[in-house]
This record gives structure tokens, C-alpha cells and sequence, in this order.
């Protein structure tokens, strides 16, 4: 790995996101990563919390009006991710917690697409308990993103080697 | 300005009481994850609520989404208990940081927007059914609250390279940059 490391560090886009002293290189692409979490994991929640039954008058089905944003917000964060991975591969990619981060995140994503195939697809869905198996999906995708959230928040203090050049 | 920085300096250190766990091995990174998870509450709920009044989900009842806004004041609540934790054991890195100025002075501005959204609006707005539009000033104050928030969160992230540091010879002070001797 360490060949590729050493390519991708030189390469001129990693040089400008970890060294340019622009605030739009790392600090706004670090900023944007953490508004991005913030509605990606808050929102998701929000959404989860109410399955779960708190707030019980808002009409889940409605909630759906938010899924376009989170999405965004999703994207927002994989692509200012893939620009922090530049900047860093072998900071991330030799520390087990990236990929712990990373598995927590696919679950997440995965759980919150579970729920829209199997709670919001019901149109009589605001008529009906929710599914015991849906409150067990949300439950499981509000600690799936606080695992990410902590995992992600850790990566500062477990990496071994912050680079390879 | 610096003397009272520095007097304010001297005043946060003597009131921390949990210097000991704030400089352990993992002290600080709980401290910073339990802050990331109160962020995330916080947008989630307050942000849902912000674009309620901005129009987004007209069919849910305002009232209906708000009892969902404890949720956000627990993660501000949070926030509020281990951003004092960092402040107090490093004051000198807050103080003298003109980003986290700039932090104190958006999550001033949002408490006021709080403050005036519930002494003049609230009333009339918690009324407001499914599919009800909200009032101008109400989608305004959604709104301030949305960038305020982001402001805040910006702020909070630019911190860190905005550290006060002593500037060298040839160096000058740049915009939000603090030198000091």
C-alpha cells in the first residue's frame, strides 16, 4: 500500500487540501463534513425518534418531505470525505477505527433505506401502529450513527502514521 | 481588552474541577465525541423545526414537531456541559481565539432569535394546523436560526487553526488571526 500512499500525497489535490493555508481548502471542507453529519445523523434521528413513538402528532408520512435533504447531506459528506481521504490516506487507511466508522455508516444508510421500503411505503401508514420491526430499525440506526459520529471523532487521536511522504 | 482576557484566563483555570479527567488519555476525545453527538441532536431536531416554519412538511402540525425540540435543548445542554469542560481546562486556546469569539457571538445572536420567536410568535404559530403556512417573520427567524446554527458549527471546526500563536518577525496579524508576545 505504502507505493500508493506515497502517489497519492504527492498528487496535487492532497497537497492542496492538507498544506494550501486557504480556509477553503481543509478547514471549510472539515466544516462542511461536520454541518453535513450534523443533518445527515440529526435529521435521520429526528425521524427516528418519532418511529419510535415521541412526537406522536407529527404524520410520519409527511417526515418524507426531510429524506431528499438527508440525502443531500449524505453525498455532501461522501464527497468532502473522499477530499479528507485524499488528504490523509494513510492516516485513515491504516487505522482499524476508519473502518469501523465505515462499517457503522454502511448499516446506518443501509437501516435508513429499510425504513423507507418497509414503514414509509404504507399509505396508511399515519393510521397504523408502526411495525415493531420498524422501531427496531430506528433504534438500531440512532446507535449505528452515534458509533459513527464517535468512531469518526476518534480518528484524531488513534491514527499510528499521518503519512507516508 | 488583553488584561481582561488574561484576568479571564486565570479565572476559568481556577474554577475547572476536571482538569484531572480532561488531560487522562481519553478524557478530552469522549468529551469531543459527546460534543459531536449533542451537534448532531441539536441540527436534527431544531433544524427540522427551522424548516418547518420555513415551509418544508407543511402538513405537520408545528406544535406536533415541537415536542420534539427537548431533544435538541438536551444536546445543546450537553454542549453547554463539555464546551465548558474544554474552555476550562484550556481557556488560553478559547480567549484569546477570535474564531470562538465569533461562536459566542452567533450562539448570543441565536439565543436572542430564540428569545424572540417564543415572546412574540409562539403563540400564534403553535396554533397553526397541518398545512397552515407560517407567518413572514416566523420564516425568518427559521431561517437566522438555520445560518446562526451553521455559523456556529463553522466557528466551532475553524478553532482549531485559529489558535493563538506568537506571530513571528515578519509575520502580521491577518483577519481572525491573534499574535501575542
Amino acid at each position: 500500500m505504502e507505493p500508493f500512499f506515497v502517489w497519492l500525497e504527492t498528487s496535487s489535490l492532497s497537497v492542496w487540501v492538507r498544506e494550501s493555508p486557504s480556509l477553503f481548502a481543509f478547514p471549510i471542507i472539515l466544516s462542511l463534513h461536520t454541518i453535513g453529519m450534523g443533518l445527515v445523523a440529526g435529521l435521520s434521528t429526528a425521524i427516528a425518534l418519532r418511529i419510535l413513538g415521541l412526537a406522536p402528532r407529527v404524520p410520519l408520512l409527511e417526515l418524507r418531505r426531510f429524506f431528499g435533504l438527508v440525502w443531500t447531506a449524505f453525498w455532501i459528506n461522501a464527497a468532502s470525505g473522499v477530499l479528507l481521504l485524499i488528504a490523509y490516506p494513510t492516516k485513515a487507511l491504516t487505522n482499524p477505527v476508519f473502518y469501523l466508522k465505515l462499517f457503522f455508516i454502511a448499516v446506518a444508510v443501509w437501516t435508513f433505506g429499510a425504513i423507507r421500503r418497509l414503514i414509509f411505503a404504507d399509505p396508511g401508514l399515519d393510521f397504523n401502529p408502526v411495525h415493531s420491526r420498524g422501531r427496531k430499525l430506528a433504534a438500531g440506526m440512532i446507535f449505528c450513527w452515534a458509533g459513527a459520529i464517535t468512531a469518526g471523532r476518534l480518528l484524531a487521536y488513534t491514527y499510528s502514521k499521518l503519512t507516508s511522504i | 481588552m488583553y488584561e481582561f482576557q488574561n484576568w479571564l484566563i486565570k479565572t476559568l483555570l481556577s474554577v475547572n474541577v476536571v482538569r484531572p479527567f480532561m488531560t487522562s488519555k481519553w478524557g478530552w476525545p469522549i468529551c469531543e465525541s459527546l460534543h459531536f453527538l449533542g451537534l448532531s441532536l441539536l441540527i436534527g431536531t431544531i433544524g427540522a423545526f427551522d424548516l418547518r416554519l420555513l415551509g418544508v412538511g407543511k402538513r405537520i402540525p408545528i406544535s406536533a414537531l415541537h415536542r420534539l425540540i427537548p431533544w435538541g435543548v438536551a444536546g445543546y445542554a450537553l454542549n453547554v456541559i463539555t464546551g465548558s469542560m474544554f474552555l476550562t481546562t484550556e481557556p488560553n486556546q478559547y480567549i484569546l481565539n477570535p474564531s470562538f469569539h465569533l461562536k459566542l457571538l452567533f450562539m448570543t445572536m441565536a439565543g436572542l432569535n430564540i428569545l424572540v420567536f417564543y415572546t412574540l410568535y409562539w403563540r400564534r404559530v403553535s396554533l397553526l394546523g397541518p398545512g397552515a403556512d407560517t407567518p413572514l417573520p416566523a420564516k425568518a427567524i427559521g431561517g437566522i436560526s438555520l445560518f446562526l446554527w451553521t455559523g456556529i458549527i463553522v466557528f466551532g471546526r475553524l478553532l482549531t487553526f485559529y489558535r493563538p500563536g506568537a506571530c513571528g518577525k515578519n509575520e502580521t496579524a491577518t483577519f481572525l488571526w491573534t499574535c501575542f508576545k
